[in-house]
C-alpha cells in the first residue's frame, strides 16, 4: 500500500535504513551539518509513522540521502568541498520523484560547491549531468559522441524543464531530438 | 627551468598523467569516473591533481594518504593525461609543495551568474571525465 510520508523538508521518502544512521551520528563539525542531521532526524521520525514505498524512485531516493550524508562534511572530497547543501538536496529530491516512470532513474553525485548532480550515463561518452542548485536552477550539460553543450532553466520543484527532461530521452535512447547547446 | 622540490620539470609536460583522488563513491561506477569528480574547488576555482600515472600503484595511494586523505578512504584515482586537459582550453600546472602536486586552472569564471559558470565548467568536466582511467584502489 502507497502512503505518502510528510516531512520538514517537503521530502516525501527515503531510504530509512541508510537515513536513521545518519541521524544517529553524534560528531558534526558545521553548522550545515547539523542542520542536515537534524532534518534527516526528522524526517526517519515520519517515516517510522508511515512506511511506504514505491519501487525505483524509492531507492533513488534511498541513494540521495546516503550520498549527502557522505558529503554532508566540510573538505569531503579532500580538496575542500563544501557540504551537501539542505535546499539543493530538497530540490534533488522533488527532482527525482517527478522523472516520469519511462525514464531510467539517475545515479546521484555530490559536486565540491554543495549542490547535488543526478547523471544519467549510457557510457562514457553518452551522458547527460544536471545540478541543482540552493535556488532551483537547474546547471546542466550533456556529452553525446562528439557533440556537447550545457544550459540553465529554472526548477520550481512542480515540474522539469521540457528542455531537460527532452536531453535526458535523447541520452538514454527514449528521444528522437537532437540537443542544441 | 626551476626544479620543485619533487624533481619534477616545473613545466606539466603534455604527456603526463594527472591523478584526481577520489574520496567519494559517487565520483565513480563501475566503469568509469563522473564529471563531479573533475569539478573545480569552489573558493580558489583549481582542481587539485597529483603528478602520477598509476603505477606502482603503492606509491599513488602513499600519496594520496599523505596529501589529501588523511584517515579518509581513497576509493580509488581518476587519471587524464595533461594533454586532455589542455585540448579544452583548461591549463595544468605544478603547484608544490607537496611534492608532485598540480593544479587544473582556467575554469569558466562567471561571478555573474554562477549557474552558466557552473554548466560550463561540468561540460568541460564531462570530457575529462570521459577520457579519464579508473584506477580503483580495492
Amino acid at each position: 500500500m502507497f502512503e505518502p510520508v510528510s516531512s520538514s523538508l517537503g521530502i516525501l521518502w527515503f531510504g530509512y535504513a541508510t537515513a536513521s544512521a545518519y541521524a544517529r551520528r553524534d560528531s558534526a563539525v558545521s553548522s550545515e551539518a547539523n542542520a542536515l542531521r537534524e532534518a534527516v532526524a526528522g524526517v526517519v521520525v515520519n517515516a517510522q509513522r508511515s512506511e511506504v514505498l514505491f519501487g525505483k524512485t524509492a531507492a533513488a531516493l534511498s541513494e540521495l540521502y546516503s550520498i549527502a550524508a557522505q558529503c554532508s562534511q566540510p573538505d569531503w572530497d579532500g580538496a575542500g568541498a563544501l557540504p551537501v547543501d539542505l535546499a539543493s538536496l530538497s530540490f534533488a529530491a522533488d527532482f527525482i520523484k517527478l522523472i516520469p516512470s519511462s525514464l531510467p532513474l539517475p545515479e546521484v553525485t555530490c559536486d565540491p560547491d554543495g549542490a547535488i548532480s543526478l547523471d544519467w550515463m549510457e557510457s562514457k561518452i553518452r551522458v547527460f549531468s544536471v545540478s541543482v542548485s540552493p535556488s532551483g536552477r537547474l546547471s546542466f550539460a550533456w556529452l553525446d559522441g562528439s557533440d556537447r553543450g550545457h544550459g540553465v532553466a529554472r526548477f520550481a520543484g512542480d515540474q522539469i524543464p521540457p528542455r531537460v527532461l527532452e536531453g535526458i530521452r535523447s541520452i538514454v535512447g527514449y528521444g528522437d531530438a537532437t540537443l542544441a547547446a | 627551468m626551476a626544479t620543485p622540490p619533487s624533481l619534477l620539470d616545473e613545466t606539466v609536460a603534455d604527456g603526463e598523467p594527472l591523478a584526481r583522488f577520489l574520496l567519494s563513491s559517487s565520483h565513480f561506477n563501475s566503469r568509469s569516473v563522473k564529471a563531479s569528480a573533475f569539478l573545480p574547488n569552489p573558493t580558489d576555482q583549481e582542481s587539485s591533481v597529483f603528478r602520477h600515472g598509476g603505477e606502482p600503484r603503492e606509491g599513488l595511494w602513499e600519496i594520496a594518504k599523505q596529501e589529501v586523505a588523511g584517515e579518509r578512504t581513497v576509493h580509488g584515482a581518476g587519471i587524464v593525461i595533461a594533454v586532455q586537459v589542455r585540448e579544452v582550453k583548461l591549463a595544468v600546472n605544478s603547484a608544490e609543495p607537496p611534492d608532485r602536486h598540480a593544479v587544473i586552472t582556467d575554469w569558466p569564471w562567471f561571478p555573474s551568474d554562477p549557474d552558466i559558470q557552473k554548466a560550463r565548467q561540468k561540460e568541460l568536466a564531462l570530457i575529462l571525465a570521459s577520457q579519464a582511467k579508473l584506477v580503483m584502489r580495492y
